[in-house]
């Protein structure tokens, strides 16, 4: 009997000493949608319909070569056809580079009804996609908080969506949004995970806007160092950027940002990530209406907080890029090149590289 | 090709190779399927990765051979349809935070908003009301959406707020108009449009007030439901979850616009002291907790708040 493979596909076999806490296995998916690298290979994978977040250790460790660039049109095509079905019937979640070899990764969906099924997918040379096989890998996972006990037998409605992920110092920061209840959530998870279950979350007030202050979920965050402190900064779906210390992310406390930039309403931010050019720190920010913001961080350190209701923008300035639109997605290949999603004029999805400006 | 856990299978070559057998979906011929071939005998047997879609076609290619294949399509269902739209009054605060819409089977995800619109009284559409976010707040079987306003549309001194106004307009008659063109979990379009007309009545800025709450003690030695009347609709979804009877299972409903809730115990009251715990989570219409506003005023309030839940006890009559 011969065997042949069809379909690329990449088989991440369980190889060498595995993480802390890991066990070989095959992790079941409900679902995948936020993805972030951990150290040495370690992807962390959000199944929102479990309630779970899956670390999985890829064993693509070598690094990779200098970074190419990169232009695949019609990716969500490619996928579709790796998954057989219609590019209508799948939908890309999020996209993470692996920061040692270069790799891309991209969790994605196939069908859109109860019958969906989620997979995760890597960019292959440069003009394909593979399969990434999860059968008998090193894995281990940490359950967030279910809903309080039932009383009366109904299939529990609520869910907490993963709005974003991000490893720092050890620890797995995961912003989280609930189809109930209207509150920001943010938890902070030792990894290796050591109690797999409900990592307590922090409410985050939002100082943004004088007087009033809500808990408005966290759209997409970045983990950033000011002077030798490690902070968060999160970007709200009203576009304030908040920035906080990490280690005041602790259980059940109570923290209030300070609101170091104002970027302007109709807007609603879609991804950070932040890199160091010619010495200076900057960010670059995906939105849905406001194109790619560019803010350099100089004096970041200093920055005062913005305490009053302001007309538009505040606080850190920043540049929108013209050439930079449609983009969905973000992330850093190295420290010269990102790679990006883009939403063409039609609706198909474009992968590229571009040099962070 | 077969159904089911379909496999394409290929037989009558005379020396098949396995490495030759490629399933493309749709019309593309560029990616194959993921899946393995392998050889019994003279046949070659594709095993799909992931199950073959009704509504793909698909064609097996072995070197110059190709061979078209589709599923059969899905026995016809009944229609899907929204079965109720949460808050159920007719009058909406200015500040509301959230709609639930409630459908009768599970829907499809990735492109709800496209579906949903805000009409103002003159029927224009309300631009950006809804916050759109690519999670989709749907509950875990994709029977029921979350819809929540804009924050930045609700909040006091937020610049949307100051810049394009709230999304709804006091003593004005608003309506959510959901389309047929919507797609179920089988991708067929609901039975028909959802409208659903409310007034909207002045801005809620004050907390939830359990000690306003009546309760209504049932009596002892029977199933009847305990009552609670609010002094104002509370969340639909929250107030279900949230309010529990301690040490008591039971079934809890919401009726008369989310202002009664009723729990009915499996087992019938006895004569003692129970405890309704209320948790501070819960929200009314327009996001306001017990003790505490949906955005807090800090001039007059420090936050944060203590969260602790309220207590009302009661002994059955």
């Amino acid at each position: 009997m011969t065997q042949a493979l069809l379909g690329a596909l990449i088989s991440l076999v369980a190889a060498g000493a595995p993480h802390a806490g890991m066990r070989e296995g095959t992790p079941v998916f409900r679902s995948m949608g936020s993805l972030a690298f951990g150290p040495s290979g370690t992807l962390f994978i959000a199944d929102t319909a479990a309630a779970a977040i899956v670390a999985v250790d890829t064993n693509d460790t070598k690094p990779g070569k200098a970074a190419s660039t990169l232009k695949i049109a019609g990716l969500e095509k490619k996928i579709a056809g790796l998954l057989g079905a219609e590019p209508a019937q799948v939908q890309i979640e999020d996209m993470a580079v692996n920061p040692t070899s270069g790799n891309i990764y991209l969790t994605v969906t196939r069908g859109r009804g109860p019958e969906a099924t989620p997979a995760l997918v890597r960019i292959k040379g440069t003009d394909a996609v593979e399969l990434v096989s999860l059968d008998k890998v090193h894995f281990s996972q940490v359950a967030l908080p279910a809903a309080p006990a039932e009383t009366t037998g109904r299939s529990n409605p609520r869910l907490e969506s993963i709005t974003d992920l991000a490893f720092q110092d050890g620890r797995l920061l995961v912003a989280g949004l609930s189809n109930e209840e209207f509150a920001a959530t943010l938890r902070s998870i030792p990894f290796p995970f050591k109690d797999t279950s409900n990592p307590t979350s922090v409410e985050i007030y939002h100082g943004a806007h004088g007087r009033f202050e809500t808990r408005a979920p966290i759209r997409t965050f970045v983990p950033f160092t000011i002077g030798k402190e490690a902070y968060v900064l999160a970007a709200y779906t009203c576009t304030p950027l908040v920035q906080f210390p990490i280690s005041a992310i602790k259980p059940g406390a109570k923290i209030q940002g300070k609101t170091i930039a104002e970027l302007g309403n109709r807007n609603r931010p879609l991804d950070i990530i932040s890199y160091t050019k010619d010495g200076r720190v900057t960010l670059l920010m995906a939105n849905s209406s406001r194109g790619v913001m560019k803010i350099v961080t100089d004096n970041i350190d200093k920055a005062e907080p913005i305490t009053a209701p302001v007309a538009d923008k505040k606080g850190l300035g920043y540049e929108t890029l013209a050439d930079w639109t449609g983009i969905e997605q973000l992330d850093k290949l190295d420290n010269k090149t990102a790679v990006v999603l883009r939403r063409e004029e039609g609706g198909a999805v474009t992968l590229e590289t571009r040099p962070l400006p | 090709m077969g159904s089911g856990r379909a496999r394409v299978e290929l037989s009558g070559l005379p020396q098949p190779d396995p490495t030759h057998l490629q399933v493309f979906a749709g019309d593309q011929r560029e990616t194959p399927m993921a899946g393995q071939v392998r050889r019994d005998q003279g046949t070659l047997i594709f095993e799909p990765r992931f199950p073959l879609l009704p509504e793909t076609r698909y064609t097996a290619v072995y070197d110059t051979l190709s061979a078209p294949y589709q599923l059969p399509p899905r026995a016809p269902m009944a229609a899907t349809h929204v079965v109720q739209v949460y808050p159920s009054a007719s009058t909406l605060p200015l500040n509301l935070l959230k709609f639930y819409v409630h459908f009768s089977a599970p829907m499809s995800r990735g492109d709800s908003y496209r579906h949903i619109r805000l009409r103002n009284p003159q029927g224009a559409p309300v631009e950006l009301p809804f916050l759109e976010l690519a999670e989709e707040l749907w509950s875990p079987d994709l029977t029921r959406l979350t819809l929540l306003f804009d924050p930045g549309r609700i909040k006091r001194g937020v610049k949307p707020l100051e810049g394009i106004g709230g999304a709804l307009e006091v003593g004005k008659r608003f309506t959510l108009e959901l389309s047929d063109s919507w797609r179920d979990g089988h991708g067929s379009p609901l039975a028909a449009p959802f409208r659903k007309t409310f007034v909207v009545g002045v801005a809620d800025r004050t907390p939830i007030e359990p000690w306003r709450w009546k309760l209504l003690a049932p009596r002892q030695g029977t199933r009847e439901p305990l009552t609670l009347l609010f002094n104002e609709p509370l969340d639909h979804a929250l107030a279900l979850r949230l309010i529990q009877v301690d040490g008591t299972t039971g079934t809890s409903a919401l009726d008369q616009e989310e202002r009664r809730w009723r729990f009915t115990p499996e087992q019938p009251w006895q004569r003692r002291r129970y405890t309704v715990r209320a948790s501070p989570l819960l929200e009314d219409l327009a996001g306001n907790n017990i003790g505490k506003t949906f955005d807090v005023d800090l001039t007059t309030h420090p936050a944060p708040f203590r969260n602790v839940p309220t207590l009302l006890r009661f002994t059955p009559r």
